[in-house]
Formats: structure tokens, sequence, C-alpha cells
């Protein structure tokens, strides 16, 4: 099993992942946009258009705008998940000196760790917090309850596995993993050489349910941040009025 | 229609069938019902092949839930089923269900379901609630356009022999006599020499409307119900052809604003349409088309007639000289910030003092084109006060009309008065004793509207008057030398 | 599609009850339809209006403007709405036999 998991699994995973995103995006061209069919803000150039598609994606505005309680669940949610994800590449691969690496003159080497260590519990935490509340919405208000489908729920579920088994490892001292460790598992998976998985338990389970995540995610709603750059690239294009002025009349322009 | 019931045993309300008489005047033959799933599951793959916006609205929604309480449907029926994502799901399952790995492996953990009678029947009620307002696609944060799933769900309708009869009897109409209405020339005529004569009363000289007059520079295509309900946007929009010295034409032709094929039907009926105008264009030698008062009519010019006028219309080498397309309230409004028109909001015929208007921001006009302001403007400068409801323009509420889901069948009818539920109260909110909104489906929900609300002016008892933007205008502006009242 | 007797005899009407073929219509059908819309009788003031907008239908081809409606018969909106509760383009133009008005109405 642990073998599987280690050092099979992982290839299997990568290939359904990006094969997966492929074919969907593919899928997702294969119908022409046959309309114009914009929806405001008209922007009147293109830069002007992907700025507020770019401003839509990082700051939700439209659920800020109408929804603002799920706005204080979605948004740090997002946050700490891409705050995470960047944690998790940047902190294995460097050992927990990013901010050392980035700023050599301000911050030790010590320094550095602490705060990856401190930043890693923090959004941690909030993304545990916020996936919780978004859990507790979708069973509670009854407009969402009533939309939501198995799989709504089960999404949640394996999110909140992740990262309550991350930020179990993270609180307590005995199961925790050090960046070394991780780092040298990962770097066997990549040079494909792969390594034996760390003897702990909790990273065993977490590097598994992470890859039932990423398996899942061509074939599910997980897509969505694919599909708002292909959805909006349908509705929010720049948009010129003809020029006014009638031709032909007494009173002109 | 009374209330249809599944098999489940639920009832929902449907609007009334079109005969087998009226759907081949349409073109269309009905599919026979144990055909009708496995045709209906053929013409959702070819659409979701044909359009993009389809195929992400069936697999972009995360069900956030945003859209629930954006949709006056669902806050004035408390339906599940017109939560727009709930819409859409109705649709969207059977898609999972066919067209989706997920679906067709956990098809019960996804929530998928086999297309059968039921869900037909059910597209039917719902797809035919929805007022394609894309009040929910303007707030889903992804852009997810739910319109353009309802409008699929009524094309496939339509093609499987589920025509209703009002938006069926009104596009027979168009294939028949070119409009929405019916109307005749020899009608068309008629009540313009009616109209210029009530001109004649109230400002002392005449305006002519000009019939299919050759080498004329604009065409100016009146809306849906000007020639049965709204003579005040008619004579409008011609003291201000007057005003400003146009050499102008109304098309028997092509006479109406309006497009229901948008609505149901965008292979055939919408085809037929900008084919007439593109006809009538050539034929009067036209400069430019100048649209009134006609909210989802604009909606499938500015956004559909590039695509539509294609192959089946203008044949090959598309030779039709295309002429711009613009609305009568921008080129009002051009003249108005350019100072050339001069009104008089004081004294205003239709507005008298001590009148507060309140706008309704037809769905069309501003979340298809950003017309807000341009309304505003124009009012403003035509009525003594003006009263804004809350919210506007692109956040605006639809009137529960749109999309001419005006049925009159009781039960549907009821719907209607559910659906204007958050409009009543916005009106009342505002403190407005007249109402004004620029589009014909609006004006047709409002009139019997306002009395099921009971929304009266202060007295109490007169109920609230209901106007076009352009009947303000046309009231407002200073002839000179002419009666202004 | 639907048959209904009035007055006698057997009328194809529509799903609201407008007689399909207009036609077959004469008084007595007028009166038989009248009921149907909450008009008890057909008064001289009925009249007026039916025949009005009868008289204008064969001419056009449509029901007329309700403006060019008030002002040919003399009413008032209001009391054409007292004349026909159902309104004047349902009530009165289902008496005068002419078929459903189509558009946005």
């Amino acid at each position: 099993m642990y073998f599987f998991v280690g050092k099979v699994l992982p290839y299997i995973t990568v290939a359904i992942l990006l094969g997966g995103i492929t074919w969907r995006v593919w899928r997702w061209t294969i119908g022409r946009i046959k309309f114009n069919i914009t929806i405001p803000p008209f922007p009147s150039s293109w830069p002007a258009a992907v700025l507020w598609i770019v401003w839509q994606i990082v700051s939700f505005w439209n659920v800020f705008k109408f929804d603002r309680p799920l706005w204080f669940g979605a948004w740090p949610m997002h946050v700490a998940l891409a705050a995470i994800g960047g944690g998790h590449v940047l902190g294995v691969y460097t050992l927990g000196m990013q901010f050392h690496l980035l700023l050599p003159w301000l911050v030790t080497e010590h320094q550095s760790e602490a705060a990856s260590n401190f930043l890693g519990t923090v959004f941690g935490i909030i993304f545990f917090v916020a996936l919780l509340y978004l859990l507790y919405r979708r069973l509670a208000i009854e407009k969402v309850r009533v939309i939501s489908a198995t799989s709504d729920y089960l999404h949640l579920l394996l999110l909140l596995a992740i990262v309550g088994i991350g930020d179990y490892m993270r609180l307590v001292k005995t199961a925790s993993l050090h960046y070394d460790e991780a780092r040298h598992f990962m770097a066997g998976l990549f040079t494909f050489n792969p390594h034996p998985l760390p003897d702990n338990f909790f990273f065993f389970l977490h590097f598994l349910f992470v890859q039932i995540m990423l398996l899942i995610f061509p074939f599910s709603k997980l897509m969505h941040p694919f599909g708002i750059l292909w959805n909006r690239w349908i509705i929010n294009r720049p948009y010129q009025q003809p020029p006014m002025g009638m031709p032909g009349t007494k009173i002109t322009l | 229609m009374p209330k249809k019931v599944l098999s489940d045993g639920t009832e929902i309300s449907q609007p009334n069938r079109a005969v087998d008489r009226l759907m081949k005047r349409l073109h269309v033959r009905e599919v026979p019902d144990e055909e009708k799933p496995a045709m209906a599951v053929r013409w959702l793959d070819y659409y979701r092949k044909d359009r993009r916006s389809l195929t992400l609205a069936m697999e972009g929604c995360v069900k956030c839930g945003v859209c629930a309480e954006q949709c006056h449907a669902y806050l004035g029926t408390k339906d599940p089923n017109n939560i727009p994502a709930a819409r859409a799901d109705l649709m969207r399952r059977v898609y999972k269900r066919y067209f989706t790995v997920q679906g067709r492996l956990f098809g019960k953990l996804v929530g998928a379901v086999e297309m059968t009678m039921d869900v037909l029947e059910k597209w039917y009620s719902y797809y035919y609630q929805c007022s394609e307002c894309r009040r929910c696609g303007h707030v889903c944060p992804f852009g997810i356009d739910t319109c353009e799933v309802t409008m699929a769900g009524r094309e496939i309708l339509w093609a499987l022999g589920f025509v209703p009869e009002l938006q069926g009897a009104a596009s027979a109409m168009v294939f028949e006599r070119g409009n929405q209405g019916g109307m005749t020339q020899a009608a068309i005529v008629d009540t313009h020499e009616f109209l210029t004569d009530e001109m004649e009363e109230e400002r002392g000289f005449r305006i002519e409307f000009p019939v299919d007059k050759p080498n004329s520079d604009i065409l100016y295509v009146p809306s849906s119900a000007d020639y049965l309900l709204n003579a005040e946007t008619l004579k409008g929009a011609a003291q201000f052809f007057e005003y400003v010295g146009a050499n102008w034409t109304i098309s028997s032709y092509m006479l109406e604003a309006g497009n229901f094929g948008l609505l149901t039907d965008q292979r055939s009926v919408q085809r037929e349409l900008v084919r007439r105008l593109w006809w009538s264009v050539a034929d009067l030698g036209i400069k430019k088309v100048v649209f009134g008062e006609c909210g989802h009519g604009w909606r499938a010019w500015k956004m559909y007639t590039e695509t539509l006028t294609d192959y089946a219309v203008a044949g090959p080498g598309y030779t039709y000289t295309k002429v711009p397309l613009v609305n009568i309230h921008q080129e009002v409004v051009a003249l108005l910030k350019a100072g050339k028109l001069k009104l008089d909001p004081k004294n205003n015929r239709l507005a008298p003092v001590g009148t507060y208007v309140t706008l309704h921001d037809p769905c069309n006009y501003v979340r298809a084109d950003q017309l807000g302001d341009v309304f505003r403007y124009v009012l403003y400068n035509s009525v003594p006060a003006v009263r804004e409801m809350y919210p506007i323009k692109e956040k605006n509420f639809c009137c529960g009309g749109g999309s001419a889901i005006l049925y009159d069948d009781p039960e549907m009818y009821n719907l209607r008065i559910k659906f204007f539920q958050k409009k009543a109260d916005q009106v009342r909110a505002s403190g407005a004793n007249h109402i004004c909104t620029p589009c014909s489906i609006c004006k047709a929900q409002f009139y019997p509207m306002v009395k099921e609300h009971n929304l009266t002016t202060e007295d109490g008892k007169t109920i609230m008057p209901v106007n076009g933007l352009i009947d303000f205008l046309g009231a407002a502006l200073v002839f000179k030398g002419h009666r202004q009242i | 599609m639907a048959m209904i007797e009035l007055a006698g005899k057997q009328v194809e009407v529509d799903e609201d009850g407008f007689i399909q073929d207009p036609e077959i219509w004469d008084k007595e059908l007028a009166e038989a339809l009248a009921p149907l819309e909450e008009v008890p009788t057909l008064t001289e003031d009925h009249w007026k209006v039916v025949n009005m907008i009868r008289e204008y239908y064969l001419r056009t081809g449509v029901a007329p403007m309700i403006r060019k409606l008030c002002k040919d018969t003399g009413f008032t909106l209001k009391q054409i709405y007292e004349l026909f509760p159902t309104g004047p383009a349902k009530g009165a133009c289902k008496i005068a036999g002419l078929p459903k008005p189509t558009g946005c109405v």
C-alpha cells in the first residue's frame, strides 16, 4: 500500500490530472462563441476587460457585492489555499528558507523557517475554519442546500480531511514531518527515482487524499478556476458603441 | 392550462400549449411523446457543441448560491426550482448523465438523472417562468449566463413541439405578416392618421408618419405593442424625428423591434426578422436603423444580428450592405448633450407638476447595454421630478414579464403576480406616483400588475399611470410657435 | 383545440376561448360569448364597442389601438373596463369574434 501510494499512484495522478484538464478545456472549445453576449461593465478595450476579469478573480468582487456572508467564507478560504499551495512548493523546495532567499539582508535563516512555520499554521487554521463555515452554510441555508448534490458535500469533506490532517501535523510535534524529509521524498518523485514514503502515517493519509483530490479534479466542479477564465472570456469583452448622429437631419450633432 | 401533474404526483404550472394547426404555421412538427426524451438528448448534444456559452454554463457552476437571492422569480414564488442555479440544474443533471464522465460513472452521487418526459415537462414549466433578465448572469462570480440555459431549453422544447401558445401565435404572425402584433399596412396607416390628428389637437400642427417611403435616411422600428397599447411612445418618436427634421420612415415590412425569435426559436423566427430588416434597409435606401423602446428587441439586434446575418439570411457572398443599428435613446441623449434639443420639463402634458416619476430599467437595456445613465439623462430633462427606486441600472430587478411570459391563463397569471412582487416593493418604497419604463414587455406587465398590486398615487385610489421614456421626451419638446400643453 | 356549443352551434375555439374562424361570427354568437367574459348581457354601449372593433377588424385585419377605440366610441378607458371587465384586448375582442391579439400585450 505504502509502495503503491508513494511510488506508483503519483505518476498516475499527474497523468490523469494533466490529461483530464486538457480534455475538459478541449471540450469547452468545441462550441463557438456564437453571439457577443456581453454583460456589464462594458469595458472599451481588451486591457480594461482583462483587468476586470483579474479583479473579479482576485477579489471575488461579485460575491462580495451580492452575498457578503459567503464572501467571508469563500475569499479567506481561497486566499489560504493559494498561500498554502505556494508555501508547500517554496517551503519544501527551500527547506523553509524562502523568506531568507527573498530578502537575505532582512531575514535570517532561522527567522525564515519560523515565519514559514507560523504562516503555514495560521493559513492552515484559516483554511480549516473557512471550510467548516462553508460546509455549515451548505447544510444550514435552505436555498443552498436544495441546489447541492451529494458530491458537493464530499468535495468539502475531502478538503477538510486534507487540511485537517495537515493542521494536525503542524500542531502536534509527534505527527509532524520536517521539510527535508518531504523534500527528499518529492525529489525522488520528480527525478523518476522514487524513494519510499516517510514513515509517518499522517503524511501517508495527507498525501493519499491530495492525490484523490487531484484525480477527481478534472471531472468535477473543482475545475472552476479554469471555468471562470473561459466563462468570463465570453461575457467580459470590449464593447464599442456605434457612432451617434443621424444622417440627413436638419439638426445635427 | 390547468396544472400539469408529473408521474411522482407533483403539480407544476405550465403555459398553454400551441395546437397542431398553429405549430404547422411555425414549421414545427411535434415529435411523438415516446421519442421526445431521446430526441431532446440529441438536441442537447447539438447545442452543447454549437454554443460555448451553454457548455460552460453546464460545466462551470459550483453551486455557491449567490444567484438565489438575486432572482425575482425565486423571491416572488420561493419555489426552489426558480433559483437560477437550480433552474439550470434541470438541464445540468441530464447533461451530466449523458455527456460527462462523472455523471456516467457515479450518476447518483453527482445528481445526474435520465432524460424522461417528466424532466421535459419540468423544463416546459420552469424555462417559461424564467424571464431571461440575466440578473443571475450579472451577479454570478464565474460569469455563467443562466439565460443561455433557458434559451437552449426553450429551443429544444420548441423543436420537440412544446410550443407555448402566446409565443407561438406571435411568431406565426412574424412569418405571415412580418411582425408579432400582426399589423397590416392598412392598420398601420390608419393608426398613424389617428395619431397625427391627435397630435394636431395637442400641438396645433400636423406631424406625419412616413410609411415605406423610398430613399429615406433613417428607418425607425417601433416597439411591438406601440400600435395597440402605447400610443404615446409612437407619438413621442414622431415628435422627436419631426423636431430634428429627419428624413425618416417606418417600414410595414419590418415594423417591430420586438423579436420573439430570440426568446424561443433563434433558428428560424429570429432569422426571419433579420432577413426582413436587411431587405427593408436595401429597399428603402436606409443609412441608419433606429430602434424604438423594446428591451429584448434591442438585445436581439445588438448582440445577434451579426451572427444571424449568415448564409440562410444573406445567401452566398453575404452581400447585404450593413448599416449601423442604434437605439433611439442613445440618439436622443447625444443630441441633448450637444444642447440641440429644447425641452421644457415643467410643461409636460404627461407629467404635470407634482408628478414624481420613477424609472424601471428594462433588463435587456441595462444588462445587455449600458443605457441606465442614458435613460436618466433623458428622464431628468423631460419631467418635473424623479424619484429613484433601489436598486437601479444594471442591478435592477426584472418586472417579471421579461421574455414575454405574459400569459393570462389563471395559473400562469398568478405566477406573474408573484414575479412582480419585488418590483411592487421597489416602486412603493420609491414614493413615486408615475412609472416610466422604456420597454413594451415591461409596460404590458406593468399595466395589469399595478392594479393587481394596488400601486396607487398619493390619494390611495388612482392607479399609477405607466408610460415609456420617449413619451415624456415627446411631450416635453418645445416646438417654436406651437402649444406645449 | 376545443369545440364548444355556442348559440346552438358547435364552434371551434382556442385554449382561451377565442373563436378560431372569424367568418362564422354573428350577433347570436357574440351574445353567447359575452357571459364567458363576465358580461351578462350585451347592452347598447357594449354593442357600440363590439361593432367598432368588428368593423375595424374587417377593414384592417387587426384590433384597433385602445386609444382609438376610446375616442371613436366616446368612452374613457375606465368605462371600457367597466363594460368589459376582462379588458378591451381580451374581453371585447373575444366577443367581437377576433383572434387573440398577439405580441407584447
